[in-house]
């Protein structure tokens, strides 16, 4: 695919890509890479600092925190990616449709949308926390919510550009079906784009799930997360501020590497999306998803 | 232009309504008996069926849900948001100096915001490619990367306890500004400058910068042509800009105990006190809204192109 | 021109930041209250070092709400510093406090009460008898709020026979009277001046009590100030100010203590101790600090509900596994540094008529399953959880999020209950929706304490039965009417051994059913300057004796 080519020209971004990669890599396999049960309690081993056998040391229930980290990373970045990838389908499939179709399914989206957006990232999912209580799955419930409207926004302007390209006209004349022609010929234009409004929000999505979790409000124990490894050092973070760290530089490594990955892929994209040059709605829609970016945090 | 902001307003209206029907919705589903918990906070010792049915009459919870809602929805002009389930009190009177409070640190690091990432970009924009250039947007994305309350509890952890410099939480004076300014400005100004910066970048490789110099223009005239043109998108990024900012201090507000909404929503959530969280959910999707509103219409005051699409 | 429009418009913005920003230091309240912020941080800064501060600032994690003494929202520890009651609940008994002497009829019935002379409210209105009966008479009117408190559902008649003498009628003899005329709340005394219309139970106009301190600044959610009552008929207390500062638990008010921003912190009204014992040892090791602790005061326990039938808890099997899966050795040892005890019974032996000898239920996982396997909770193969008739061995448990030990207990409680095939849902909240819950009985488990010394067991008892405590934990039980019955015998009766012999009885059913897990023996901590002397408790651990302090 040329965007990955050009992508691989920059050093920065197939950095970035094998860090995420990496990530979610160890994330996937963590029963086979962490050394121990992340939720195995020694209360002997409070505290403990690192030795052999816990290279991170050990928590306040004694568990080991390499483990816990390593654990950390199915809510703190898989589950994140999962809530994306299922807003981004809902948003995909609402926003070809308004695009495809036009006329009052179009309009009628659109309002939803716009309903959906004025309400700001936060909001939102303290509503939904509020509602139903704390709870990580609330909180994925919240983002898919929340940023389906992005997706389905962005997309409908992609498709409203392609769908009058012609050789999209030319595939109606030929005859192919409704779903037929978004799949063949849409999808693979729009991709792109999904990508680049996926990855901007994704950063923003790990942070805010982390800071959830840091006030209480996200996963709950024993599960382990980084929001809440790190709330759980910070009663400590005078006799032990070690605790702080891993977490902390967890969340900074990857949440740096979407953001740089996001910012090559945008690059990359260049010709195509940096239309800013006339303010038009196309433009500002481009700009906004962007400017969500940093949402939380 | 006096047309299109009616217009504007028009469409406002009714997606002020949706959300105040979808907030006034979200308490009904609530899994708490209102008049339940009302029985309760007034420490009645036995409650029965009849008590709860007498009390519901009394709410007015059983008339007709549109009826209830329109009720709901005139009380809400009125700042009526009901009482407390935990503390009684009536909800605006918590919730109003917290908005206040909240409004006087958004509206302070927004000022700040706004200014770092103006005088940054521009600067970055002029010098593309340049060491500071590169050296301020890879710092940019490291300071956006950072976790708000980790950075906060570091900050603290320096500046106020190391240091002595500053105190630790509350709002006790300007100088309890600094630390939680400093934190909500570093993890957007970032995000900012850089959209300033491209913003500046494509106007300046419009023609009319080309068509400028050729006429011989002087450089710094047609920077501020360029300048003005690329701060008609910093107004509506900033118009909207704002109450992002205002929704998401929920973190830093906590960290520094600071008595705005941030902090009191989190508590409510905590506490389960439902009548608080939905008044924290309307005035927001309000403010929201209201400032999307404005910020369109100022856009459209700069841009009179924009004024023809309603 | 659009240019001209957007520098005024910039410019306006700024103008309206830079307004908000100055006029920053408080809620339009303006020059007073953000200079006394000012005074305040001033004195915090030479807190450290300097030893000649003559200020308490503690911290508190609950504004101090509603100063209302005859209703519950407002804090007890302030509460406590500005009202005060007839008499005071000591170690050695009742003794006098706003009342010099009392008699008691040889029925039990009348209470004539001596009133201390020269006392005046803050206001400067009398106290008197008249005083006390428009109190008194404006708490009885709104009775139903008071039902825990069994006196204000017996007393009959208020009476002013002078000035200085006033006489209570009861319906029938009650022998914990005066205990609970000792109270906290309600029977204390407000100035007649702040009624409204006479009444209290919709608000009042002021808060002046008699009390050693007055309120003289309260910032909702940000800090309350009390001064010295220079007027005070003990004397004027030593220590003229005392600020109770909202500040959330934990790390924050561990810094603002190392920085001096706060110079005193005590386990508060809900027993949440928020601070990591460590981390109060390193603020002793500076030298700025002590850490007072008082003897054992209450017992930190769980509490089951055993009215949910659809609940695993409604069980008693599977209670008492809880119970046997507690290493409360460990607890004390770990998460406490040693600081606390061990809670074997749910009262300890020195509370009154508790010295029963009921058989300690040890940490024993083996003996845990054993009985979950009797009582037909058995593990499928293949499954962590065990089952009986298909549903899940899955309990729900409530703790204060502002508590970190609580949080460490529930987890530490969670593996342990996973081995034997238990799973434990930790959900974190705020203590005031943990107390709704117990009202409601919307739980299955959640941690709570005694109430204190002075309420235990009597007030801890009768709570049993009480629907605002815990009805639902006791309802569920099989001898709940035999059980309610006996507490109700237990009030009134005056005779001693038919009291010890009914108390035992209704601790054995409570202890036997498994309904109050015990924990450990929580007492009241202090961390304070080191300056400060007299540091004693009362008996209850919702306040301090503030007034005895002073700083050397």
């Amino acid at each position: 695919m040329n965007l990955l080519k050009r992508l691989m020209k920059d050093k920065m971004a197939v950095a970035s890509l094998s860090v995420v990669a990496a990530t979610l890599l160890v994330g996937l396999c963590a029963p086979f890479i962490a050394p121990h049960n992340p939720n195995e309690v020694n209360m002997e081993l409070r505290f403990a600092g690192a030795s052999w056998q816990y290279w991170l040391g050990n928590d306040h229930l004694g568990r080991c925190v390499l483990s816990r980290l390593i654990y950390g990373i199915r809510p703190s970045v898989l589950y994140v990616l999962a809530a994306l990838a299922a807003s981004a389908c809902i948003g995909a499939l609402l926003g070809f449709a308004a695009g495809y179709f036009r006329g009052k399914v179009d309009a009628l989206l659109m309002r939803i949308c716009d309903c959906m957006l004025s309400f700001p990232g936060y909001v939102m999912t303290l509503a939904v926390v509020g509602m139903l209580g704390a709870g990580l799955e609330n909180i994925l419930l919240a983002f898919v919510l929340m940023k389906w409207a992005w997706f389905a926004r962005v997309i409908r302007t992609a498709v409203m550009q392609f769908a009058d390209a012609d050789y999209v006209k030319f595939a109606k004349v030929l005859g192919a079906g409704h779903m037929r022609i978004m799949a063949r010929h849409i999808t693979p234009v729009a991709l792109p784009e999904i990508a680049v409004v996926s990855s901007s929000s994704f950063g923003s999505m790990i942070l805010q799930i982390s800071g959830l979790s840091f006030l209480g409000l996200g996963i709950q124990a024993p599960h382990a997360e980084w929001g809440m490894m790190l709330n759980e050092a910070r009663s400590v973070m005078f006799t032990r501020p070690e605790l702080m760290l891993a977490p902390g530089i967890a969340i900074i490594v990857v949440v740096s590497a979407v953001n740089f990955l996001s910012d090559s892929l945008q690059t990359a994209l260049d010709p195509k999306l940096m239309t800013y040059g006339k303010p038009s709605k196309a433009g500002m829609n481009t700009i906004l998803p962007k400017l969500r970016r940093k949402e939380v945090a | 232009m006096g047309g299109y902001i009616l217009r504007r307003i028009a469409v406002a209206l009714p997606l002020l309504i949706v959300i105040s029907f979808l907030a006034f919705v979200l308490n009904q589903l609530s899994p708490m008996d209102p008049a339940e918990v009302v029985l309760h906070a007034q420490g009645v010792p036995t409650i029965t069926e009849e008590l709860i049915a007498e009390t519901r009459a009394e709410l007015g919870m059983d008339r007709p849900f549109l009826i209830q809602y329109f009720d709901w929805l005139i009380s809400s002009f009125q700042l009526d948001f009901g009482s407390s389930y935990v503390t009684g009190k009536p909800v605006w009177s918590l919730l109003g100096p917290a908005l206040l409070n909240t409004l006087k640190l958004t509206l302070v690091s927004s000022a700040f915001i706004i200014l770092f990432s103006i005088v940054m970009g521009v600067v970055c924009a002029l010098r593309e490619g340049g060491w500071l250039d590169l050296s301020v947007r890879g710092f940019s994305f490291l300071l956006t990367s950072l976790p708000a309350y980790w950075l906060a509890a570091l900050m603290v952890w320096y500046f106020s306890v190391k240091l002595d410099l500053l105190p630790t939480s509350g709002m006790d004076s300007i100088s309890s500004y600094i630390l939680p300014v400093a934190v909500i400005v570093i993890g957007y100004a970032g995000i900012y400058f850089r959209m300033i910066r491209s913003s500046m970048l494509s106007n300046l490789n419009e023609d009319y910068v080309l068509y400028g110099r050729a006429c011989g223009l002087s450089e710094t005239s047609v920077i501020m042509y360029v300048l003005r043109n690329s701060l008609q998108v910093a107004v509506s990024v900033f118009g909207l800009a704002i109450p992002v900012i205002l929704g998401s201090t929920v973190v830093v507000e906590n960290i520094f105990a600071w008595p705005g909404l941030g902090t009191l929503t989190v508590n409510s959530i905590l506490g389960r006190d439902f009548p608080i969280i939905q008044a924290y959910v309307l005035v927001l999707a309000a403010a929201f809204v209201l400032f999307n509103t404005a910020s369109d219409i100022i856009n459209a005051a700069f841009n009179p192109k924009l004024r023809k699409e309603f | 021109m659009n240019i001209k429009k957007g520098v005024v418009l910039l410019t306006a913005l700024l103008a309206i930041i830079w307004l908000s920003a100055c006029s920053a230091g408080n809620n339009g309240e303006g020059a007073q209250s953000s200079s006394g912020a000012q005074n305040g941080a001033d004195v915090q800064s030479s807190a450290e070092g300097d030893s000649s501060v003559k200020e308490i600032i503690y911290a508190t994690a609950k504004d101090i709400n509603d100063m209302n003494p005859h209703l519950y929202p407002g804090s007890m520890a302030a509460q406590g510093i500005v009202y005060e009651s007839l008499v005071e609940n000591t170690k050695d008994g009742i003794k006098p406090l706003l009342a010099e002497s009392w008699e008691i009829s040889s029925d039990g019935k009348v209470y004539t009460f001596q009133l201390r002379k020269n006392v005046t409210f803050h206001d400067g209105a009398p106290f008197n008898a008249e005083a006390v009966k428009l109190n008194i008479e404006a708490v009885q009117r709104n009775a139903s709020k008071h039902a825990w408190i069994k006196l204000s559902t017996m007393l009959e008649e208020v009476s002013v026979i002078d000035e200085h003498t006033v006489q209570m009628k009861l319906t029938e003899p009650y022998y914990p009277a005066l205990l609970e005329l000792s109270m906290t709340r309600p029977f204390v005394f407000l100035s007649p001046n702040d009624f409204i219309d006479g009444e209290t139970k919709d608000g009042v106009k002021g808060y002046n009590g008699t009390g050693p301190y007055k309120l003289t600044e309260h910032v909702t959610e940000q800090y309350a100030r009390f001064t010295a009552n220079e007027s005070y008929w003990g004397g004027e207390p030593k220590v003229k100010s005392i600020t109770a500062k909202v500040l959330p638990a934990g790390e924050t008010t561990l810094l603002a203590l190392q920085k001096g921003e706060v110079n005193f912190v005590f386990t508060d009204d809900r027993g949440a101790d928020s601070l990591d014992v460590e981390a109060m040892q390193r603020l002793v090791d500076s030298g700025d600090y002590q850490i007072v602790r008082s003897e054992p005061m209450n017992t930190k326990m769980i509490v089951a509900n055993s009215s949910k039938q659809e609940s695993p808890a409604s069980d008693k099997a599977v209670r008492e596994a809880i119970w046997h899966v507690v290493d409360r050795e460990m607890i004390s040892r770990t998460i406490f540094s040693g600081t606390e005890t061990a809670a074997e019974t749910l009262f300890s032996a020195n509370v009154n008529y508790a010295d029963i000898g009921l058989e300690a239920r040890s940490y024993d996982p083996g003996k845990a399953m054993q009985l979950l396997e009797q009582a037909g909770w058995v593990q499928e193969a293949g499954s962590d959880i065990r089952t009986k008739n298909g549903s899940p061995l899955v309990l729900k448990l409530y703790y204060d999020v502002n508590s970190s030990s609580q949080k460490t207990e529930a987890e530490l409680l969670q593996s342990e209950a996973l081995k034997i095939g238990m799973k434990l849902e930790l959900i974190g909240e705020e203590s005031s929706s943990i107390a709704n819950r117990r009202s409601t009985g919307d739980y299955e488990l959640l941690f709570n304490q005694t109430w204190g010394l002075a309420y235990d067991p009597q007030s801890t008892i009768a709570a049993f039965a009480a629907d605002s405590s815990y009805r639902h934990t006791t309802s569920g039980i099989a001898q709940a009417e035999q059980l309610y019955q006996m507490i109700d015998e237990v009030m009134v009766s005056t005779d001693e051994e038919t009291r010890k012999a009914l108390y035992r009885d209704i601790l054995t059913i409570v202890h036997e059913e498994a309904v109050f897990i015990p924990l450990t023996n929580g007492s009241v901590t202090v961390v304070a300057p080191t300056g400060l002397q007299s540091i004693s408790f009362k008996q209850t651990q919702f306040e301090l004796p503030f007034e005895l302090m002073y700083f050397e």
